[in-house]
């Protein structure tokens, strides 16, 4: 019995960790252009190790455009998910389903940036989620 | 008796509903892994980088500050073993081009419908002439939109390993240089487990 209880209770930490699939972080823009880096995150894992260094934008023809510089902190690789949302000055989304959500592997301690460009001019801020 | 008969019907409908199929809604843009064959993913993967790099490459920027150049789509080779409907990909492309409100398309997969409309409304004597769309009025593209989906498929005992690349070029027609190129590449590995599971 002291061998099953040990053991059923590592198969149920398992499949726990198994299901969790579906967390996320935030980071955004200001109305203004200054980056806030806002980390919303209910996975404690995921959010111990990947961190965003650096946030930048910069207006091309009249489009915006994103870096985030993306920090793997872990000593292992790293996959997850990242997706892009717009918001117009009205707070809307832009083509909230033609953002997919975009595969990135990053090797053990390492940065990677990630770019993208708003979908039309009237974008004025974007978040980025990620997810594992 | 009665209570066996009971708990076998009881059995039988547990065992029956857990055979039942079930179909349910999932998220359109989530990663989907399930083969190593094209998918879902790779096809979202490349237009949204292939729309990215051409709306931030300086002469293109260049040349949409000021006006929307109108393109045609060419269709995309399939040079892989897969069978793939490359214009899906292209439609997809097509539609974040428009949507960015930069260009504008002529769709050549119409044109003969186009034309029989054109017909029927000037030589019918059906359709008031003074609302007719007129012959000859359309405006030409500057530019063909056209590229290539190769891949490189290796297996090694239980390891598959797909590299897919995926090549746009803009073209201008009347000079026939290309203004534009760039390549997706992905790369996908399968490998089975132990037991096969």
């Amino acid at each position: 019995m002291k061998i099953v209880r040990p053991a059923m209770a590592l198969c149920v930490a398992l499949l726990l960790a198994a299901c969790s699939a579906s967390n996320m972080g935030r980071m955004e823009v200001d109305d203004q252009g200054q980056p806030v880096t806002k980390v919303y995150s209910s996975n404690s894992l995921l959010a111990s190790r990947l961190s965003v260094e650096h946030l930048q934008q910069k207006t091309v023809g009249n489009l915006l455009y994103m870096q985030a510089t993306l920090e793997n902190g872990w000593k292992f690789e790293l996959d997850f998910q990242y997706k892009i949302k717009w918001f117009d000055k009205d707070g809307f989304e832009l083509a909230p389903e033609g953002q997919p959500w975009r595969q990135l592997v990053m090797a053990g301690r390492s940065q990677n940036n990630v770019q993208a460009v708003a979908p039309n001019p009237s974008a004025v801020r974007f978040e980025i989620w990620v997810r594992e | 008796m009665v209570r066996v008969l009971s708990m076998m019907m009881l059995g039988a409908a547990l065992l029956l509903s857990g055979c039942a199929s079930h179909v349910d809604y999932g998220d359109a843009q989530a990663r989907e892994t399930v083969t190593t064959d094209f998918g879902s993913t790779d096809l979202q993967m490349i237009a949204a980088k292939m729309v990215d790099d051409m709306m931030v490459f300086p002469p293109v920027v260049k040349m949409t500050q000021n006006r929307r150049p109108v393109l045609f789509v060419d269709r995309i080779k399939n040079k892989t073993t897969e069978h793939i409907d490359t214009e899906s990909i292209t439609d997809t492309i097509q539609s974040k081009l428009i949507n960015s409100g930069k260009f504008r398309f002529v769709d050549m997969s119409v044109v003969d419908r186009v034309r029989q409309q054109l017909d029927y409304q000037s030589q019918s004597g059906m359709v008031d002439p003074s609302t007719a769309a007129q012959m000859g009025r359309q405006i030409g593209a500057e530019f063909m939109l056209y590229g290539n989906l190769s891949s490189i498929v290796k297996r090694a005992g239980s390891t598959k390993d797909v590299y897919y690349k995926f090549t746009l070029k803009l073209l201008n027609i009347q000079t026939g240089i290309i203004e534009w190129s760039n390549e997706k590449e992905i790369r996908k590995t399968r490998k089975k487990s132990l037991f096969g599971l």
